[in-house]
């Protein structure tokens, strides 16, 4: 039934035929609205240019109501929405460790110590270990002595409950958390460096004890075939035994086994000074797998083979009597090699469960009713591949490849009577083939001391 | 069939994936205000501890070695005040150690509790002593008796030691067996008139994360 508008303004013929649903018809009758404006607009005055579809209606008003499952769909929605706010906004609130700044001066000492001191805790002792070498390298041995000595008290303090190692075996964890103490060849060059120092201030019985820590850190290897297999370790301890007026035998007798087919230069305890070379690049660490998870050791390369100290009209061959490059490689597998393999296979697990939940749930909610069992169940296959996926992005099986990067490849020894006083030395680092290398030949002054105590010469192909 | 998953697990899943990845990016800063010193005993154990020679252990054999060089023949029933000197011991253990400090803490041991029964000779402090004595002989300072008498005394028995070590380690970690043994020797004769020992073993494991 048509009605006339009655506004005394316009006077509208009857329509021809039955109006659309709704025109014209009093929003009265629409008692299902919810529309907050019903009261208005009933008093409202029609536009003189006509109101077109939608024109002058609430939003709400031309959308039917929505039914229970439609209403259980959106308060799904709702709850997504908040879920990803709260993952968002949670994840950028969690706090991080305050990084302080340093400020480097370009002497590497200096930043080696401020890196030490004031970078994270956990790269401490590998900020110790390089600035003691290169310390070393530079003569200063007082630094590299109180370095060694406080990287030393780490390295024999890690028995125990250990919570940033603890943290570093957890799945979502790197290995790069816990505290560095370095793989076995690093640890035995620590111990290594600080005997030299302790011969350098006549404790050859000190120094003796370091080399024998030096290579109980080399014994708990994978491949006992190359556990404590450093033939200089041994010459040294039994060098200091026999100066310690005791019975080198057993330790010499080690040396010789573990250099093979090489003989070794017999034992002078009357030897007063005792040249400690070191020449080449030594290894360092790199990851491989499909996530990063299998630490590799790539060797140094170099040119430098052995070295020659000529003095006092005798040359005198400092042989390399062990390579690290050598160490690192038959290092053989780790326990934390299997527990990054564990994270790794978790990784692509989650990863890979994530998926095929998200597909299936995606099938599930988009093939089925609305609010049907099917619905619900897809958004739950959903909700889990999202976890899942997250779960998989959050774990973390890279290996720890932070390395002691200024090691040598090979170490060498010498040592020779001369008498005490001023001694001019040329020093020469040979290639292959026995020639100098160019740019690494120096003179040196051996000072030979008058006292009982040993002349300690150190000697590095690096400045 | 109405499922429930809507009502509780959905925001609960959700809730913990927020918690999960929150407490992932945390790097989080452990005792921000660091840790106020406390004060131990140097016979006490510390939280900080290896397989190697510590303070519990020095004060332990020194205090066992002060207590038995007390009661020897020589000390206990000596005319007079027998006269000790030092010597380092021998260290051949893996551990690099102050080697001065077991027999000082002897010598000061015996200084506060053998009352006066032995006398230790400073012969580590021979060069100021000289010293002095030249300062005196050449009449810079004031003596109170003659400078040119030779006055520095000499000893009657030397207090020494050894540190010896085992040490074993396998995947099950590492053991330490460290042997202290102390002499006191008769100058004249060579005579080992009094010897003493202790021994301290200790293990450990470290974390999976350093093997």
């Amino acid at each position: 039934m048509t009605t006339a508008s009655t506004d005394g303004l316009h006077r509208l013929p009857p329509h021809p035929g039955p109006l659309p649903p709704g025109e014209g018809a009093s929003f009265a009758a629409r008692d299902k609205c919810r529309c907050n404006e019903f009261a208005r607009r009933a008093a409202s005055i029609p536009s003189p240019w006509g109101e077109g579809q939608g024109e002058g209606e609430s939003v709400i008003c031309r959308r039917k109501p929505l039914d229970d499952k439609e209403t259980s769909f959106v308060s799904h929605g709702k709850w997504l929405v908040c879920a990803f706010a709260s993952l968002v906004v949670l994840t950028g609130c969690a706090t991080t460790a305050p990084q302080q700044r340093i400020v480097l001066t370009g002497d590497p000492l200096v930043d080696g110590q401020a890196r030490a001191q004031s970078g994270p805790a956990k790269d401490r002792v590998l900020w110790q270990y390089r600035t003691a070498a290169m310390a070393l390298r530079k003569g200063d041995f007082a630094l590299a002595k109180r370095l060694l000595d406080d990287a030393l008290l780490t390295l024999g303090g890690i028995y125990g409950h250990d919570a940033s190692a603890r943290k570093s075996r957890r799945l979502f964890q790197e290995e790069a958390r816990k505290t560095f103490i370095g793989e076995p060849y690093e640890r035995v060059m620590a111990y290594y460096y600080r005997g030299i120092l302790y011969w350098m201030d006549g404790e050859p019985d000190n120094a003796r004890a370091c080399f024998r820590s030096a290579q109980l850190m080399d014994s708990d290897l994978e491949n006992k075939e190359f556990s404590a297999d450093y033939v200089l370790l041994e010459y040294l301890d039994a060098l200091a035994t026999a100066k310690l007026a005791g019975d080198p035998n057993d330790a010499l007798q080690r040396a010789q086994s573990l250099a093979k087919g090489d003989k070794l230069p017999a034992l002078d305890p009357r030897a007063n000074v005792l040249f400690f070379a070191e020449f080449g690049n030594g290894p360092v660490k790199y990851a491989t797998g499909q996530y990063r998870e299998q630490l590799r050791f790539r060797p140094g390369q170099s040119q430098t083979y052995a070295a020659r100290v000529s003095v006092g009209g005798q040359a005198i061959p400092l042989r390399s009597y062990d390579d690290l490059n050598f160490q690192a490689t038959t290092r053989g597998g780790r326990v934390m090699d299997h527990v990054l393999a564990n994270k790794a296979v978790f990784k692509a697990s989650t990863d890979a469960v994530g998926d095929a939940a998200i597909v299936t749930g995606a099938i599930l909610a988009s093939q089925q009713g609305r609010g049907s069992d099917a619905d619900e169940a897809g958004l739950g296959l959903l909700a889990f591949g999202l976890l899942s996926k997250i779960a998989s992005a959050a774990a973390n099986p890279a290996a720890d490849t932070r390395s002691w990067d200024n090691l040598p490849q090979h170490l060498g020894f010498a040592s020779v009577q001369l008498p005490p006083g001023a001694h001019a030395a040329t020093v020469e680092f040979l290639d292959m083939s026995g020639r100098p290398m160019p740019g690494l030949t120096r003179t040196i002054t051996i000072n030979v001391a008058t006292d009982a105590k040993d002349t300690v010469v150190f000697l590095s192909d690096r400045k | 069939m109405k499922l429930s998953f809507s009502k509780f697990l959905l925001p609960a899943g959700t809730l913990a994936a927020a918690a999960l990845l929150a407490g992932c990016a945390s790097g989080g800063v452990k005792n921000p205000r660091g840790v106020p010193v406390t004060e131990m005993k140097a016979d006490e154990r510390g939280f900080v501890a290896g397989t190697g020679i510590e303070s519990q252990d020095l004060v332990t054999v020194t205090d066992k070695m002060a207590r038995s060089i007390i009661g020897i023949p020589q000390v206990a029933n000596a005319q007079g005040q027998p006269r000790i000197l030092l010597d380092p011991v021998v260290n051949e253990t893996r551990f690099p150690i102050n080697k001065d400090i077991f027999l000082t803490r002897i010598r000061v041991m015996l200084n506060s509790k053998a009352g006066g029964k032995v006398v230790f000779l400073a012969r580590d402090r021979m060069g100021a002593l000289e010293r002095e004595r030249d300062l005196k002989q050449s009449g810079a300072v004031t003596s109170s008796s003659d400078p040119n008498v030779v006055e520095f005394k000499g000893g009657d028995f030397l207090l020494t030691g050894k540190l010896s070590s085992l040490t074993t380690r396998t995947s099950q970690g590492v053991s330490d067996y460290v042997l202290y043994t102390f002499q006191l020797i008769d100058v004249r004769t060579s005579d080992i008139i009094w010897e003493d020992f202790a021994e301290i073993k200790k293990q450990g494991l470290e974390d999976a994360a350093y093997r």
